[in-house]
């Protein structure tokens, strides 16, 4: 957000550059450059890494994807690297991000909104929901696995999994909507007050309700911020394993008894594509490192290609506005 | 409000779309899942050409104690073993009123082994192990350190003095609670001894990582089944003596158990729901049936004829409890 | 509906109709009940550890709260292993991530053009993305092997350190994010009077900038801080510890965390049982845990927010 800030700044900023230079004469800085180095060595690690991660992946991966794409994608978990596939992983992983698109976004984004557009700042209640949404973010992801386990497999697990004692994707995808509702609520927050008071006050001067005003100005103006918050929530809870160890995702075996998009297998047990990631990396010998890396390809498209998406929104999102 | 509105849904959903009671569900040993999940990838390629209803079967592999806690409990329909029912998990399971099938499928042997280099180390004696991995043995750094030890519990001792470095499955293991019994056991209950290894190992559930930890180091210790020993490059398979000279573990020795470091392995059925569930009756058809290869398939050692007959036989009659 | 085709408008044209009121207060209604919903979950989350720590703390013996290591299954329950362990990881971590994130966010902060930004910026963001389990593999299968045991050949293959390294990368983008946020709201007005003194640009970054920050960074290196002790997958998955662990000090060798604690009895007891107290325990690590990085995200909080009322 703060790439917009003012125009002022960027011009000051070449005046210090004028400044400077009419101070030092123009002489080269010799500390400062190799400072310079360093600092921007510093950032291009961190692409380095990056670089070296996915070429990584890619090498130890590519046969697998080449070779037997269909196969993988579409087969099931077995006990040899060779006939292991992913597509009971790409259904859990699937319905927990329906669970996260249906829970989190719309209870997030109506939070934010409460808390932006209705809520006096400085009100007690709305400073204590504040304070208790940033430590909620705060909270490692494993302890809303204890969650998870508490509430939806032991109290629940009637209810979300009868034939799985609990175990269910609905146990998982309620526990990964709560897991990154703090993070909706952030962000669509931040965008919410990115929103010029000028658009609700022209909103108000016509004689719109809050509701109104919120709706049809408010809202529209700061969907491509809430939209790009959304999505950075949607692929971390992609890719989470953590709290799905604790409610129990099945890491050996699951048959693909079930139809991708079949409600009443809902109940069933399940596994997701980082669990099947988190059991084939304990699985050493070749064949399952290169399926192992082959799974993590995809999961990569997947989450890279919405982060991707997100930035991309942003950027478009920011020019516009700048 | 909208999470609610999903799991009624969901309820709902479930009531209408039925077909969910036809799963399977296995837990138990790590060591016997690879042969439930060979069976049940069988399985489910066999019922899908069958054109049958579909069934949901799912294979994972806590341990064997820890499968009968969740089987004794009514919540998995098969639990695989690598060492017998307790009397207590019976107890937990009569509690429960949960009747169990015991169908013995194959053998396995534990498999002492060394890395490929450590040429030092060809044969130990039970009282070596005990005195290498035992409950006495704690701090030991080097082989050596477990002579005295090693000749005062009857063991051949004469170690080398090299860095000892141990491996093996986690204390949640079937294979740790098997190591246990057949090389610790005995010893360790004439000298008053807990029944268990030392802590300062290093411990892994799963089997490929100790033959990865053996391989690493070239005066290591470690133990796994034999499935996972015979698979392994670059490691010894070190024999062992219970008193009537070295034996090697091979099939024959680990079938007549003349092997002293080798166990039955185990999966028990619940009968009442094998009363309901035929989708669980073809599975357990299936695993003494066609599949029934799918043992020596991953690595362990068949039954022979006979014993393959009987548990057959007790399948066929269900008959219940432990042998 | 369309006041303006009046003529003249009344008191009771502005009121709104009674519709549109209801519809108002509905929806605030609901509004407020959506808010309310996480203070919801902070209750449920706390009241799922306490039942369950409570008992554990109850019954445990205090002598194995102290004892050669954490072996759940066997009644030991070593604090100082798994706390001692999450602590050397975290070491590990902020040893990679303090010099790489701070570094990037001073460039990115201090010297990158506007064009520059817009494509080194993205990448760390894309960083910040990458699922845990898949650094929890790079780890194992290429920082482990061709990083740590190059350079240290006494290292085992699961390492705390080849684990460290992993949670590093994984909070980099977390340091450089808050830093850099922090370094660009000190104002312009600093550093155009620390030029026109004739500072250079080194000497205002490192003497005034970077001083004029530090809440914010404080608070960034103590949000890092709070990520790696709760990152739990990469440790998981790369530094070898399995249900139990004894107390070990060395980052060379495998070892136990708060969180791999959790996640390995989870993973090895598919139902979480075990004997005696041994499922109270993960209750009672989470417990930690939660108390933890509670208490380092509510100091990083005092130190954002004293950024905020400095500038």
């Amino acid at each position: 957000m703060s790439v917009m800030s003012n125009p002022a700044t960027v011009g000051s900023t070449a005046a210090t550059e004028r400044v400077r230079r009419s101070i030092t004469g123009g002489k080269a800085d010799v500390k400062g450059t190799i400072f310079m180095l360093l600092m921007l060595m510093a950032l291009l690690m961190s692409v380095v890494i990056l670089a070296v991660l996915v070429i990584d992946m890619v090498t130890q991966g590519r046969t697998v994807l080449t070779e037997r794409l269909g196969d993988f994608v579409t087969g099931s978990m077995s006990s040899q690297p060779e006939a292991s596939g992913i597509l009971q992983g790409l259904r859990g992983t699937f319905w927990i991000g329906v669970f996260t698109v249906v829970i989190a976004f719309p209870l997030g984004i109506a939070s934010a909104i409460y808390l932006e557009e209705y809520a006096h700042h400085k009100s007690r209640v709305a400073r204590f929901i504040d304070v208790n949404i940033r430590n909620l973010a705060g909270v490692p992801s494993v302890v809303y696995g204890i969650l998870g386990l508490t509430l939806f497999v032991k109290a629940m697990g009637g209810i979300v999994g009868p034939n799985s004692n609990g175990r269910s994707v609905i146990a998982a995808g309620l526990t990964l909507a709560i897991l990154v509702l703090p993070i909706v609520i952030i962000t669509s927050a931040e965008a919410l007050r990115a929103v010029p008071r000028g658009i609700r006050e022209a909103g108000f001067g016509v004689g719109a309700t809050r509701w109104e005003v919120t709706r049809h100005h408010v809202l529209p103006y700061a969907a491509p911020g809430i939209l790009t918050g959304t999505v950075l929530a949607l692929a971390r809870s992609l890719g989470e394993a953590a709290p799905l160890i604790l409610v129990g995702a099945t890491t050996g075996y699951l048959s693909g008894g079930t139809e991708f998009l079949d409600l009443g297998a809902l109940t069933d047990r399940f596994t997701a594509l980082p669990i099947i990631i988190t059991t084939w990396a304990g699985r050493p010998g070749e064949g399952w490192v290169s399926v192992t890396a082959a799974a993590i390809i995809v999961l990569l498209v997947v989450v890279l290609v919405a982060n991707a998406a997100a930035i991309l929104l942003r950027n478009r999102f920011d020019k516009k506005r700048g | 409000m909208p999470a609610v509105a999903a799991v009624t849904a969901c309820l709902a959903l479930t009531s209408c779309g039925g077909g969910s009671t036809s799963s399977v569900v296995v837990s138990g040993s790590s060591t016997v899942e690879p042969i439930s999940i060979a069976v049940a990838e069988f399985f489910t390629a066999g019922n899908e050409a069958e054109g049958n209803e579909k069934v949901s079967v799912s294979v994972d592999g806590p341990g064997t104690g820890d499968g009968f806690e969740l089987f004794c409990d009514g919540l998995t329909d098969i639990n695989d073993a690598s060492s017998k029912i307790k009397p207590e998990q019976i107890e937990a399971c009569e509690s429960n009123g949960v009747e169990f099938i015991e169908l013995p499928i194959g053998n396995d042997g534990i498999v002492m082994m060394t890395s490929e280099s450590n040429t030092a180390v060809k044969c130990l004696s039970t009282g070596d192990i005990y005195a290498l991995a035992g409950p006495e043995s704690q701090g030991f750094e080097t082989w050596a350190e477990a002579d005295e030890l090693a000749t005062e519990v009857g063991g051949q001792g004469d170690l080398p003095d090299a860095p000892l470095d141990l491996i093996g499955p986690g204390e949640e293991s079937g294979t740790y609670v098997s190591f246990v019994e057949l090389a610790i056991e005995d010893i360790a209950e004439e000298r008053g001894q807990e029944l268990q290894t030392r802590p300062d190992y290093q411990a892994s559930a799963d089997d490929n990582i100790i033959v990865q930890g053996v391989q690493g180091s070239a005066t290591s210790l470690g133990w796994v089944g034999f499935a996972f020993a015979r698979e392994a490059e670059d490691v010894t398979m070190i024999e062992v003596d219970d008193g009537d000279g070295c034996v090697a573990p091979t099939e024959t020795t680990i079938a007549d158990g003349t092997y002293p470091l080798s166990r039955p392995l185990f999966i028990y059925v619940n009968k009442s729901v094998a009363a309901e569930n035929d989708s669980l009756v073809r599975f357990v058809d299936h695993y003494l049936g066609e599949a029934v290869d799918s043992v020596a398939d991953v690595g362990y050692v068949a039954l022979s004829d006979t014993a393959l007959a009987e548990t057959r036989e007790r399948w066929q009659s269900r008959t219940q409890g432990a042998a | 509906m369309l006041p303006v085709a009046q003529p003249r408008i009344s008191l009771a044209d502005l009121r709104g109709d009674r519709r549109r009121t209801r519809t108002e207060k509905l929806v605030r209604i609901l509004l407020f009940a959506a808010a309310l919903t996480s203070v919801a979950i902070s209750a449920a989350i706390i009241l799922s550890l306490l039942g369950q720590t409570w008992t554990f703390v109850s019954q445990v013996e205090l002598s194995s709260l102290w004892s050669d290591g954490w072996f759940p299954r066997r009644g030991q329950y070593d604090i100082k292993t798994i706390v001692t362990g999450s602590i050397l990881v975290s070491a590990v971590a902020m040893v990679v991530a303090v010099p790489l994130g701070l570094g990037a966010a001073v460039y990115l902060s201090e010297y990158a053009s506007q064009r520059a930004r817009k494509w080194l910026k993205p990448t760390l963001e894309i960083l910040a993305g990458i699922p845990s389990v898949v650094l929890g593999f790079f780890a194992l299968a290429f920082i482990s092997p061709q990083v740590v045991q190059r350079i240290f050949s006494e290292a085992t293959a699961f390492s705390m350190a080849a684990a460290g390294i992993g949670v590093g990368i994984l909070v980099i983008p977390l340091m450089a994010t808050i830093s850099e946020d922090a370094m660009r709201s000190v104002p312009d007005a600093l550093r155009e009077a620390s030029t026109g003194v004739g500072a250079r640009k080194i000497t205002t970054t490192v003497k005034v900038v970077i001083p004029a920050a530090v809440s914010g960074l404080v608070a960034a290196f103590i949000v890092a801080i709070s990520r790696a002790i709760g990152e739990t997958m990469v440790v998981f998955i790369a530094a070898g510890a399995t249900g139990g662990s004894l107390f070990s000090t060395d980052v060379l060798g495998p070892g136990q965390t708060m969180t791999a604690a959790m996640a390995s009895q989870a993973a090895g007891t598919d139902q979480v049982r075990g004997e005696a107290l041994t499922f109270q325990s993960l209750f009672f690590v989470g417990m930690l845990l939660f108390l933890f990085t509670l208490v380092l995200n509510l100091a990083a909080d005092r130190f954002v927010r004293r950024v905020r009322q400095a500038y």
